[in-house]
């Protein structure tokens, strides 16, 4: 609905624009002063708040609780209304353009890559969702609370209680103060301490002790496991730890009183909350701290070791007849594994990957060549390539099927797994990787490609011998008749990271060589085929299968990222801890919160089991499918004991579903440490997006700590 | 002008309900006190008459279930009136594992004091409770006068206007109960108000300027503690050095007056009294003490 005022004076036009949305007033420069101006304001609310005394007046309570009845009442009518009248088809509101309009200047100016946070309107975001999350259970609140009091005192003492309830909330949190918080934090740390935090530690180093027992040194990836491997013992460890001291604190405080001394001094609930999370929060810091660096020097002497080449074992090859030789062999077993080693006739050597690594040799390749060399032993370097941080650059995945036409996908060969789908062996079958961004200042040296193929074959052929392929490139600016170049030729390897780096000078199949950037790239844009070449054979692959490796970022850093991602796990959960802690006793919140930790950690199931997208029905469903020992997937026989199962079924489906909606999905947070594991640099989106969503979920979960403290009779 | 009434309840009821919200118990049924500035008041009665739901009730540790608690004209909810006030527990309720200094400097902080003057009062509060010899020592290790002690330190830590006392003297040995009682009668004359809840009878009468008399949940009795207890039709005379001639003189004069003799002989002093002097002398002259008369006979 648009009103149309622009006769009335110029001024609106020029403050409004002809449609209300154009105008100076929406312009983004108007829009920033206007959120600085009323950040401003709020910001001197809060300090007069702040050096206030006392809570809440009765007219001030009077005015808070009519104005909060009034915004529900006339919001309620103007959804009814809008639904009722519009009937939900309109799909853009006047007044909301400029907002949208806002959101997608600060996106594209300042914060690119908050997608998820502002949305693509300003509705469609993570940020406004949260507020109508926030505001929707608030409003809830007030209206059951406000409804209880109404039938208990009346209407006008309800608005008043009500309204100086949240008066009072406002000014509890306003007025926390730092040092009563960092007091009640630095009590909290010295009762960890008490509580022999430090067992946790002996618990950890005999962990690491006894490592070796355990952990493989022959495993394929071992800087996977000893990384998976630290990171899962210290989450645990720290999760499990922070669970008991956030739950148990506050009980244990009420059940020897020492809580009396406490809510007796002038501490706010806000301020006994805030004190608990801060201080479980800077134990399990501490704690992450040491055991990290104590992990990092566990992975590094781990895994560090060398080998060394019998120069008497090598074996010389012969390339042609009557040219010079190059010799070849392996290294000395070390860690139950050895590289193969090739010294080429100009005497460039170099030593394969295996699991996971190369090493260098600490001296001169022609050395080998020359006939000095006999009855010596030549000692390697350090692995190299072992513990990484790849920041990848992604490309979009397409199919070309046996004829080489564009196709959806490729072909199933028969893999549960339908992650990747496959391409198949001497045929014009490709996988299209098509990458942006790419730059001769990103990628001076050639494109470093990634590779981690899966692969099917038809016959064992030779199964000492990986499967053939071939890397092949083409300008996705140029004709569709234009076929892709072929540069490289490669044999497969299975269960590991292919590293291979097609040079900036291309041969052409006519023998030209040309420049990659010149030849293949327009507007950053550049497209890799992959063939596989042996008839009968082939590859499976996935969008993230094949990636250009723009540059290492420091693996430590890397490694911190991690832990700083089971810090944000244990902050969630501490904040779940002290919430259940508030009005549960210490056994029951320990319960309660190690069932929110499971419950987040399935969190996916849960949902798609509250949402009907599992075979086998609710739990009474399941229940009787096992007494009558009925298959989960064939369908329930109609009649009445059906539908009574089903209908019964139902609440707990709903429970099922508001308890995925409230509570936040944890498993997503292991993506830190498989990052780090799989040696990929966690980018700084993700980091920012998972704390943001740790946040969202420990503001509200700290107020509603604060609440069920307030009002809860400690002394009961 | 500060208000003279510094605690007052309208109309207090406290009922206890079970999980389900049935009535267990009425524990208070409605409470009207007043205790003024700079008095102490005593609340008496025997165990379960309502002394400590009334105090927990004032301190904001439980909730009324109708009428009202006021201190300092403020709601007993409100946390700011805490600012005020210092409360010590019927048993000093404490973190074990910290020391003496760190207890004191800890809810210190809790008063926003600043580093300076916790510095300070802390020292200060030490040395009048007469821990100044264990202020390192962690708490678990203190007897059970040493807890009260500095349990009391800890509710002067900001030199509070009104000061509650929940069973003050528990565990205190004469010499500590004498202390404390002094200490109260001390606070008192400084212009503090003290409310404290006992059922040692001659401790609350040895300080209290009014008391109430609680039983099952219900006030009984309340007013000033030299009135209530003034025996209207019987005269008490005092005297020193009187011969046995002068007391039969006395005693007719007495009876010529319509008066009855109800006894006449040496008073007793109290136990407490005796114990201290034993003590005193124990002190000035160390070694065996040559006994008194209570032993000859």
């Amino acid at each position: 609905m648009v009103i149309d005022i622009t006769d009335v004076t110029p001024l609106f036009t020029w403050l409004l624009g002809p449609e209300w949305t154009e105008g100076r007033l929406f312009h983004p420069l108007s829009l920033t002063v206007f959120l600085l101006l009323l950040i401003a304001g709020l910001l001197w609310l809060v300090v007069r708040l702040r050096k206030g005394h006392g809570s809440t007046g009765r007219g001030a309570a009077m005015a808070i609780g009519g104005g909060s009845a009034a915004a529900i009442v006339l919001v309620a009518l103007g959804i009814i209304a809008w639904k009722l009248l519009l009937l939900g088809k309109a799909e853009e509101i006047a007044w909301t353009l400029p907002l949208a309009n806002f959101a997608e200047g600060l996106r594209n100016s300042c914060f690119k890559g908050l997608q998820w946070l502002l949305g693509s309107g300003w509705h469609q975001g993570a940020l406004y969702c949260w507020f109508l999350v926030i505001i929707s259970a608030a409003a809830a609140v007030f209206v059951v609370g406000g409804l209880a009091a109404a039938l208990r005192r009346g209407p006008i003492k309800a608005l008043e209680t009500s309204g100086r309830a949240i008066g009072d909330c406002a000014l509890d949190v306003v007025r926390i103060s730092p040092r009563r918080v960092g007091a009640l934090a630095w009590l909290a740390v010295k009762e960890s301490i008490r509580r022999r935090v430090v067992v946790v530690f002996a618990v950890f180093i005999l962990i690491l002790l006894f490592a070796g027992w355990y952990l493989d040194p022959g495993n394929i990836d071992p800087a996977r496991l000893y990384l998976n491997f630290v990171l899962t013992t210290t989450g645990y460890l720290v999760i499990l730890l922070v669970l008991f001291l956030s739950s148990l604190s506050l009980p244990a405080d009420i059940k020897s009183r020492t809580l009396h001394t406490i809510v007796t001094k002038p501490v706010r609930s806000s301020e006994v909350v805030l004190g608990r999370i801060a201080g479980f929060t800077a134990v399990a810091t501490c704690l992450l701290l040491i055991m990290g660096v104590i992990s990092y020097f566990f992975v590094e002497r781990g895994l560090a070791h060398t080998h060394e080449i019998d120069a008497d074992s090598l074996k010389t090859v012969e390339y042609a007849v009557g040219r010079p030789t190059g010799r070849q062999g392996v290294t000395t077993l070390v860690h139950e594994h050895r590289h193969k080693v090739v010294v080429d006739p100009s005497g460039n050597g170099r030593v394969e990957i295996e699991q996971g690594h190369r090493h260098e040799l600490e001296g001169d390749w022609k050395e080998l060549l020359s006939k000095e060399s006999a009855g010596k032993k030549y000692q390697l370097g350090r692995p190299e390539g072992m513990l990484l941080a790849r920041v990848p650059v992604y490309g979009k995945l397409a199919y070309r099927d046996r004829k080489g036409e564009p196709t959806d996908k490729g072909i199933n060969v028969g893999d549960e797994w339908t992650y990747r789908s496959y391409i198949e062996g001497g045929s014009l079958a490709a996988a299209v990787w098509t990458f942006q961004g790419i730059t001769e200042e990103r990628f001076s040296d050639g494109l470093p490609v990634d590779m981690t193929l899966g692969i099917f074959r038809t016959h064992k052929g030779d199964i000492e011998k990986g499967v053939t392929g071939s890397l092949l490139l083409r300008n996705p600016r140029a004709g569709a008749d234009v076929k892709p170049t072929e540069v490289q030729i490669f044999e497969s390897k299975e269960f590991q990271i292919d590293n291979r780096l097609i040079p900036r000078e291309v041969r052409t199949p006519d023998g030209k060589k040309v420049d990659l950037f010149k030849e293949f790239v327009s507007d950053g844009e550049v497209e890799i085929w992959l063939r596989c070449v042996d008839m009968a054979q082939y590859f499976g692959v996935a969008q993230a299968d094949m990636y250009l490796r723009a540059h290492n970022a420091p693996f430590a850093w890397n490694f911190a990222k991690g832990y700083f991602g089971i810090w944000l796990l244990g902050l969630l959960v501490i904040a779940l801890g002290v919430l259940f802690s508030t009005f549960l006793s210490a056994p029951v919140a320990v319960l309660a919160t190690f069932g929110a930790l499971l419950g987040g950690l399935f969190h996916d199931f849960m949902f798609r089991l509250a949402t009907h997208q599992t075979y086998g029905g609710g739990p009474l469903e399941s229940f009787v499918r096992i007494l009558t020992q009925q298959n989960v997937t064939s369908e329930m026989e109609p009649g009445l004991r059906t539908t009574l199962v089903q209908t019964l079924d139902q609440p707990a489906k709903f429970g099922l579903w508001l308890l995925a909606a409230v509570l936040p999905d944890l498993s997503r947070f292991n993506v830190f440490s498989k990052c780090v594991a799989y040696g990929f640099n966690i980018p700084g989106d993700t980091i920012l997006t998972y704390t943001c969503r740790t946040f969202a979920f420990v503001l509200p979960l700290f107020v509603a700590a604060y609440l069920c403290l307030k009002n809860r009779e400690v002394a009961r | 002008m500060q208000s003279e009434i510094i605690i007052e309840t309208r109309n207090l009821t406290k009922v206890y309900r079970d999980f389900w919200g049935r009535q267990k118990v009425r524990a208070l049924k409605a409470l009207d006190l007043e205790v003024r500035r700079g008095e102490i008041f005593g609340l008496l009665g025997p165990n379960g008459s309502g002394k400590t739901t009334t105090i927990k009730l004032l301190l904001g540790l439980l909730f009324p279930t109708t009428g009202q608690a006021l201190v300092f004209d403020r709601d007993a909810r409100e946390v700011t009136k805490n600012e005020r006030i210092g409360y010590l527990p019927e048993e000093s309720y404490l973190y074990r594992f910290l020391n003496a200094e760190e207890t004191l400097d800890f809810y210190g902080r809790l008063f926003n004091m600043s580093r300076a003057v916790r510095r300070q009062r802390v020292a200060d509060l030490i040395e009048m409770v007469g821990l100044d010899w264990a202020k390192r020592r962690q708490l678990k290790e203190y007897s059970k006068g040493m807890t009260r002690r500095i349990g009391l330190a800890q509710a002067l830590i900001n030199d509070p206007e009104l000061i509650v006392l929940d069973e003050p003297t528990t565990g205190l040995d004469p010499i500590g109960t004498r202390e404390m009682k002094d200490l109260i009668i001390k606070l008192r004359d400084e212009g503090k108000t003290v409310l404290l809840c006992s059922h040692l009878l001659a401790d609350v009468q040895d300080v209290c300027d009014r008391i109430a008399i609680l039983y099952q949940g219900e006030l009984k009795e309340m007013g000033r503690v030299d009135s209530l207890l003034k025996v209207q039709d019987v005269t008490e005379i005092r005297v020193a050095g009187l011969s046995a001639i002068g007391q039969e003189e006395v005693k007719q004069a007495i009876e010529r007056n319509n008066g009855h003799v109800l006894n006449i002989g040496n008073p007793t002093t109290t136990l407490e009294d005796l114990f201290l002097k034993i003590i005193r002398e124990s002190e000035e002259h160390p070694g065996r003490r040559v006994r008194g008369v209570g032993e000859k006979t």
